[in-house]
């Protein structure tokens, strides 16, 4: 990254009043401390709109959440409809009237599949799996993440310990590996892909929480609490977690990237979402064997996995970039 | 010598009393016989089910026998005896007479071993994955997940192979397949994918070679599992299927929609009775009958694996669940490991299952009897007993215009129960190099590669669909495991290279006595196994009595399962 700004002057964050609203992040090193910012967030919208590749990612991730949204009006046929009594053949190549393709020819504008399938319905309704799986993953992980990161660093002593070995031997594994050995345990299916996928990632977001806590809890406002006497439950819960949001979003963002990925690497060995619901990676993989044959049919399914990865990829960056001041400087 | 064969007799008395008596516990004789050689017997019973192994000695050929009793309910064979008469001489006794004898102990599954190996490992272990045989090739190598390797056997009885190497690959990709045959790594690929026919007929460096359709694709159903334990759902399965669709789109050039079990060129196809009609209202009226007016929700099994039954399983899979849909029939998708998929199925762990039969022998036993036979594996549950005699009728009567009617019978039967819907009976071909000569497509699916001159090089190398399981065929029913077998081990008798004729192979002739019970088979001499052992009688004997015998020590293969020898034989000593 090249392109860092931080409009925010340091000194001017210092002298706001919302200490408490507001942390500073690195997220290398987990580092973090409370700024003082009169509007981070207005801070990261200026700075994202300003970042071009934040801006592209925005702009793919629109068009997926509208393709996705809106798929029973822009599909033409229902996905799972199988269309040989309309005269097609299964793979058909794309039909597109107004590009010259013969009228008296069914229009199915990015061909059929192999199961004589409108391939353009499938892809449409490829994006609703491929974003409520990605989505359905990240907040299970960052949700335990986040409680396990939480008592973890609060707490620490054997909580901690304990705790963070576990992390460390979900860390251990690689991350795909590991989903694989649990839907092999779980049984293939979409739920099952989603809590593989969650149950790797949860170690990730435990740690960035565990040293956002560390750090917070010996702030000097948190001091001030226990001095008053406000309970343990009532400082993690008002105090220290509001805190560890910002990394954790940032983090949360880059992980739906590798969320959709994961999620189409599980369809496409045969272990997430089963047939025939459509999916991108599934699609891919029902297709591997045409890819000489019927090459469209391999790559729109891939164009549109990089299409989700690219999107939450620069949107991620954008946003790390954008709230966390010191990259700028 | 005439004391020697009063002692002979002698012995053969001793165990007919000794089985007669059936006595519950084991019981032991060693009788030591004159002139330096010796005889044993031992009478075994277990489980209710007697069998008696005789050692009977010879001037210098101490000939095995092992048999069991015809009339034991138990026992589910339909061999009386196996005996070595002397070192070149085998004969087998049934118990009752069985036309396609021949071409039964022509099926690779059958293939010699010797019996000192069979013995050292127990009939299990290095027989899996370091056969001995002894066929025109001898395994070298065999590199698990990548690939096997065979070299020639220079001491081979028959013509030498023509190639020094032999090198099987395997892709599940027809892609990958037909890739690696244009780029010239492999020289020869099985079943080419669907849309890659016209591309290898047409092209001047490859040559197609098509295969007839000697199978059957169909969705097997378990009777024992709900909710096919009741007739008129799987009726209803059986009505609402488009079978012709499914072949029009998945199916490659000289594919047939399936109106029964049998494919039309193997003995005992008849032209009715024909399967149903498409008929989806019928089958929702049938379906609401049983009690299941909106449908219910089961789970399809298959195995990710193209074979010439099956090109295209996946798609196959989908269009099946497509179509049960419209009956209001859920159907979740589940694909299995090949090996496990095979081993549930046999169990009778599967409810409903996408799998297919490839002829082995051309005879109706091969496929009436060894899905829906008395010894048949539990796929379809328990079986259905008006169906058993049937077939067992049919196995036994010499005329075949006779035996037509009892298998249209049978048909009209499998009809009737729908343990599976036959759909296809898929048409195949294998592709080459167009400078491989002697190429041929086995009807059968046993390529032999021996007699193949892949364009002067001293390699062949072959592309399959799959690896093998394993290479102890006697306990392996996949055609990937059992064309590997076929060049490295022999039995008695073999199919004509790319034909079905039954031709001598260990047995250079063979013939059975009046009623068709008792078969001789003469050996051919002067035969050596690939570990320079020589191959006599008693490796025959001891080659059969490891599959056959429940009890035996060397009943033990990959997974004990010996799938092929209990369905097209029966077992002894099963008491089950």
């Amino acid at each position: 990254m090249t392109d860092h700004h931080d409009e925010q002057p340091l000194e001017s964050m210092e002298a706001s009043d919302e200490v408490r609203d507001e942390v500073r992040i690195d997220l290398s090193g987990g580092d973090v401390s409370a700024t003082t910012t009169g509007g981070l967030w207005r801070t990261a919208g200026r700075e994202i709109v300003r970042k071009k590749s934040a801006i592209v990612g925005l702009t793919l991730l629109s068009v997926l959440l509208i393709l996705a949204v809106f798929a029973p009006v822009i599909a033409p046929y229902d996905p799972n409809q199988v269309l040989f009594d309309e005269g097609v053949a299964p793979r058909d190549p794309p039909c597109i009237h107004l590009l010259g393709c013969d009228p008296e020819t069914p229009q199915h504008i990015l061909g059929i599949d192999g199961n004589g399938r409108d391939y353009f319905s499938r892809i449409v309704y490829g994006s609703r799996i491929s974003l409520i799986a990605a989505f359905a993953a990240v907040l299970f992980a960052v949700f335990w993440g986040t409680i396990v990161g939480l008592l973890s660093g609060f707490f620490g002593g054997w909580t901690d310990n304990i705790l963070m070995r576990v992390m460390d031997v979900l860390l251990s594994f690689p991350s795909l590996l590991l989903a694989i050995a649990v839907v092999t345990v779980l049984g293939p299916g979409l739920i099952n892909a989603i809590l593989a996928i969650a149950i790797v990632t949860i170690p990730q977001y435990a740690r960035i929480v565990r040293s956002s806590v560390l750090s917070i809890r010996e702030q000097e406002y948190v001091s001030a609490d226990r001095a008053l006497g406000v309970t343990r439950w009532r400082i993690l819960a008002h105090r220290i977690f509001p805190n560890t949001l910002t990394p954790l979003i940032v983090l949360a963002t880059l992980g739906v990237a590798t969320a959709v990925l994961e999620i189409a690497s599980l369809s496409f060995l045969g272990l997430g979402v089963q047939p025939p619901t459509p999916e991108w990676g599934s699609m891919l993989a029902a297709e591997r064997n045409q890819v000489f044959t019927a090459p469209h049919l391999v790559f729109f399914a891939g164009l549109m996995i990089m299409w989700n990865v690219l999107g939450f990829n620069l949107l991620g960056d954008g946003l790390r970039d954008a709230i966390d001041p010191r990259l700028g400087k | 010598m005439k004391r020697f064969s009063k002692l002979l007799v002698l012995v053969f008395v001793m165990a007919l009393i000794a089985a007669a008596c059936g006595s519950s516990s084991e019981e032991t004789t060693t009788t030591a016989a004159s002139g330096g050689t010796e005889a044993t017997t031992t009478t075994a019973a277990s489980g209710g089910t007697e069998a008696t192994t005789t050692t009977a000695a010879g001037a210098e050929f101490a000939g095995m026998m092992v048999e069991a009793d015809c009339d034991d309910p138990t026992n589910t064979s339909n061999i009386n005896y196996i005996k070595a008469v002397d070192e070149n001489t085998v004969e087998i006794q049934l118990c009752t007479q069985d036309v396609a004898f021949p071409a039964k102990v022509a099926f690779s599954a059958f293939g010699i071993v010797p019996q000192e190996y069979l013995d050292a490992n127990g009939g299990g272990g290095a027989l899996v994955d370091a056969p001995v045989g002894t066929g025109p090739y001898m395994l070298k190598q065999w590199d698990k997940g990548n690939q096997l390797v065979m070299e020639k056997n220079p001491n081979y009885w028959g013509n030498q192979a023509i190639t020094d190497t032999l090198v099987f690959k395997w892709s599940s990709e027809a892609a990958q397949r037909f890739v690696e045959l244009q780029a010239g790594t492999v020289d020869g690929i099985d079943n080419p994918g669907r849309d890659d026919f016209a591309l290898i007929s047409d092209s001047p460096d490859l040559q197609l070679k098509e295969r007839a359709g000697t199978n059957i694709f169909y969705l097997g159903m378990n009777r024992d599992k709900e909710p096919f334990t009741d007739e008129r759902v799987r009726q209803a399965i059986g009505m609402a299927l488009d079978r012709q669709r499914i072949v029009d789109n998945f199916y490659p050039p000289g594919s047939k929609v399936a109106d029964q079990f049998m494919p039309e060129p193997i003995f005992g196809y008849t032209p009715e009775p024909k399967w149903y009609d498409q008929d989806v209202e019928g089958a929702k009226a049938l379906l609401a009958e049983a009690g299941y007016p909106d449908g219910f929700e089961v789970t399809l099994n298959y195995r990710d694996v193209v074979r010439s039954y099956l090109p295209s399983p996946a798609t196959v899979g989908q269009d099946i669940q497509a179509q049960l849909a419209d009956i209001g029939v859920k159907v979740n998708i589940e694909v299995m490991e090949s090996g496990a998929f095979l081993d549930a199925s046999d169990a009778g762990e599967l409810t409903m299952y996408m799998l297919g039969w490839g002829a082995d022998y051309p005879d109706a036993t091969n496929f009436l009897d060894f899905h829906f036979g008395r010894t048949a594996s539990d796929q379809f549950g328990a079986g259905f007993e008006d169906i058993w005699d049937l077939l067992d009728e049919g196995a036994s009567t010499p005329d075949p215009a006779a035996r037509l009617d009892i298998y249209e019978k049978a048909t009209a039967l499998i009809k009737q129960h729908v343990p599976m819907v036959p759909i296809a009976h898929g048409g195949s071909g294998v592709g080459y190099r167009a400078d491989v000569t002697n190429a041929q497509a086995s009807p059968l699916g046993n390529e032999y590669f021996a007699v193949m001159d892949p364009g002067g090089r001293d390699t062949f190398v072959w592309m399959q669909n799959a690896e093998p399981i394993g290479l102890y065929c006697a306990d392996e029913t996949d055609g990937e495991s059992l064309r590997a077998c076929e060049q490295i081990t022999e039995s008695l008798l073999a199919y004509e290279i790319g034909g079905t004729n039954v031709v001598p192979a260990l047995a250079e002739t063979y013939e059975p006595n009046e009623d068709g019970t008792l078969w001789t088979f003469h050996l051919r001499k002067g035969v050596t196994f690939h570990d320079g052992s020589a191959f006599d009688a008693n490796d025959v004997v001891a080659s059969y009595d490891a599959q056959w015998d429940l009890n035996s020590p060397n009943h033990t293969g990959r997974d004990g399962n010996f799938t092929y020898w209990d369905a097209l034989f029966g077992f002894k000593n099963n008491a089950g």
